[in-house]
């Protein structure tokens, strides 16, 4: 990547909320939003959930009784599209403004998504009798990513290159990479990047399964830790080329990323990190940046006992000095393909507002680990941030996010 | 809608290629219409556990990457898939239907990056990978490649892999699994590059039959088998954008040097 690029808008919703400045406000206020599973599907064990407010507003009803919103997206209102819709409503305006800027073939669209459309084919194979029937319509592409995101490209105008990724956990930062390798090869001036997860019964079982969910809210980087919980949520951005008018209207810029494999197992990280070691240098070298330039990370930090414990040997190795870390999965929930996008976004606001926000419940904190996890909000001196996205598969991704004025005039 | 206009993303040469169908024995008898009865991937890269609880499409993903061996070592990665672990996800779904369960072993490997993931454990390369995914996941799967291939230092390993979707999801009926592995970019380490990929962005309006997603199999057993006979093919690999498909060239020896300088 040669091309500087800006992000010059974006959008979020989650358990938080649906709006982004509630989102926002809420995260640096330190709000806790999760509720009990048992709320959402009846399960036979404890857990948390992080689940977006009016998720299944829509179930079951008319399309007459629909918001417009929902019928323009020209789809089957899956609770994935119900997960994008809030974030892609608040983006619109800046979308629209890219295309006026650039030409609607000139913006592309990368979407990412881990589970894609899962829980409407399991409403349609394995119906929860408490939920509505999956829709008549049900169809194949239901089930996967396409359904979805083409609606919203088409929602949106953008009619550039359109890509679908799905790297599980890292999903939407090998989208934002994909993304801005079509601008640095010429082949868009502007890309919107969008991720969405929804639940659904069978990967909160898996989760579970596989012993990563915590029986009460997560806690990550605390000594008794006890695993991830699982949100829905979505994140989208704009990126654009550089340019005088790009310049002024930046709210941060992607200074550089690194993405790497463990090469171990695949669901367990390397205890050492390798993979994530690998993807921060690398992410740094790419933004011609020291380890010593980097003033927070926003760490993957899902709170389980392997993966923070890799992820902090991976910092230590890197870093080589306690840098502040936030673990925003605390505030919004593990949101799986949307989860690093959604920290992204956060970090956007960290930049604008010179502060890191908590890490909810993380003390006592785990001494072993040697990291500085902040544990309340905390005014800093921010220039550049480090965000970690890591998943399944040791698919590990590391972006440099920069303050808009630290760039080179 | 606006016209799109012709857009050349570059050429990049094509080190190796492999191919695989459950139903035909080669590229070639793909393109003759030869069929075979079902054949599963030999996937010897694959031992113990991996053998026995990967799928159908994470078989052949690794069949066709371990035939690019050992240049392919410490190649960047892209994997291009349009149903994922369609097969897996159908019992992981079934599983809970019957039982109120979920096999973890199963869970673990429904998420549309596994192939990437047992790749990476099996060969033990830390080389970054990305999975690309949808009904355009031949032509996006080509584009992304070629575009890390443009400006990466190493190669570039291209696979992809699609699996029949079982009729429960009332989908497409495909029943043939197949899957095409391409080396592509920088020089591997041998000597002679035994073709080259160019890609290009071709207007098509809106014809509606133009837009819809390709034949995956016989584009794939058309590249392979260009590559494999030096042979220049002309190849549309599928909608990219709103009016607009990607088209693979491919012909013998390397890129011009006027392309390779673009």
């Amino acid at each position: 990547m040669t091309t500087e690029c800006a992000i010059t808008a974006a959008a979020l919703a989650n358990c938080l909320g649906t709006d982004s400045r509630t989102v926002l406000d809420r995260a640096f206020a330190g709000d806790d939003a999760f509720s009990p599973a048992s709320a959402f599907c009846e399960l036979p064990f404890s857990t948390m959930l992080g689940v977006m407010p009016g998720i299944e507003a829509h179930r079951g009803l008319r399309a007459t009784d629909r918001d417009r919103d929902v019928d323009a997206l020209d789809c089957i209102p899956t609770r994935l599209a119900m997960a994008a819709l809030p974030s892609v409503r608040q983006l619109r305006p800046a979308v629209r403004a890219a295309v006026d800027r650039w030409g609607a073939h000139r913006v592309a669209y990368v979407f990412a998504s881990s589970t894609g459309g899962l829980e409407e084919t399991e409403r349609a194979l394995a119906p929860d009798p408490r939920l509505p029937l999956a829709s008549a319509r049900y169809r194949y592409s239901d089930h996967a990513i396409d359904a979805t995101s083409q609606a919203i490209a088409r929602h949106l105008g953008a009619d550039g290159v359109a890509i679908a990724i799905s790297t599980a956990c890292s999903s939407s930062f090998h989208a934002l990479a994909a993304a801005l390798r079509l601008i640095d090869r010429g082949l868009a001036d502007a890309a919107v990047v969008g991720s969405a997860d929804s639940l659904c019964r069978t990967t909160v079982f898996g989760f579970h399964g596989l012993g990563l969910t915590a029986p009460t809210a997560t806690r990550p980087f605390a000594r008794d830790r006890a695993g991830i919980t699982l949100g829905v949520g979505s994140a989208y951005a704009v990126v654009e080329r550089d340019a005088p008018d790009t310049r002024r209207r930046a709210l941060a810029w992607v200074a550089g990323i690194g993405a790497a494999s463990d090469a171990f197992h695949h669901t367990s990280p390397h205890p050492d990190g390798l993979g994530g070691q690998l993807c921060m240098r690398q992410a740094l070298d790419r933004a011609g940046m020291s380890p010593d330039a980097i003033d927070c990370i926003s760490a993957h930090g899902t709170g389980t006992k392997l993966n923070d414990a890799a992820e902090a040997a991976a910092v230590r190795q890197v870093f080589g000095r306690r840098v502040p870390l936030t673990a925003t999965k605390s505030l919004t929930g593990h949101t799986l393909g949307s989860a690093g996008l959604t920290a992204l976004v956060l970090t956007v606001e960290s930049l604008r507002r010179q502060a890191i926000p908590a890490t909810l419940r993380a003390t006592p904190l785990d001494d072993a680990l040697g990291v500085e996890v902040v544990d309340r909000r905390t005014a800093a001196e921010l220039r550049h941030v480090l965000v970690n996205a890591f998943g399944f598969g040791g698919s590990n991704v590391s972006v440099v996010v920069s303050r808009p004025d630290t760039r080179p005039s | 809608m606006t016209p799109v206009p012709p857009s050349t993303v570059g050429s990049v040469p094509i080190w190796k290629a492999a191919f695989f169908s459950t139903c035909h024995a080669s590229a070639r008898d793909v393109l003759a219409g030869r069929e075979r009865p079902f054949t599963a991937p030999a996937y010897g890269l694959l031992v113990g556990r991996a053998r026995r609880f990967t799928s159908l499409v994470t078989q052949m993903h690794v069949e066709v990457c371990g035939a690019l061996q050992p240049e392919a070592q410490r190649a960047l990665g892209v994997f291009a898939t349009c149903h994922g672990e369609i097969q897996t996800c159908e019992r992981l779904i079934a599983d809970f239907r019957d039982a109120s369960m979920v096999s973890s072993a199963r869970f673990a490997l429904s998420v549309h990056n596994t192939p990437s993931g047992v790749y990476a454990v099996a060969t033990g390369s830390t080389a970054p990978t990305t999975t690309i995914t949808g009904a355009n996941a031949l032509a996006a799967g080509w584009l992304e490649a070629s575009l890390i291939a443009l400006e990466a230092d190493r190669p570039v390993l291209l696979s992809i892999a699609d699996e029949p979707v079982p009729p429960v999801f009332c989908g497409p009926t495909e029943p043939v699994g197949f899957a095409a592995a391409f080396l592509i970019g920088a020089a591997p380490g041998a000597a002679d590059p035994g073709g080259t990929a160019e890609l290009t962005i071709v207007a098509c309006g809106d014809d509606p039959e133009a837009n819809r997603p390709v034949d995956a199999l016989r584009a794939l057993a058309h590249a392979a088998d260009a590559w494999a006979r030096r042979a220049p093919a002309t190849i549309a690999l599928g909608p990219i954008q709103p009016g607009a498909r990607l088209e693979l060239r491919v012909w013998p020896g390397p890129p011009r040097v006027q392309e390779a300088r673009a």
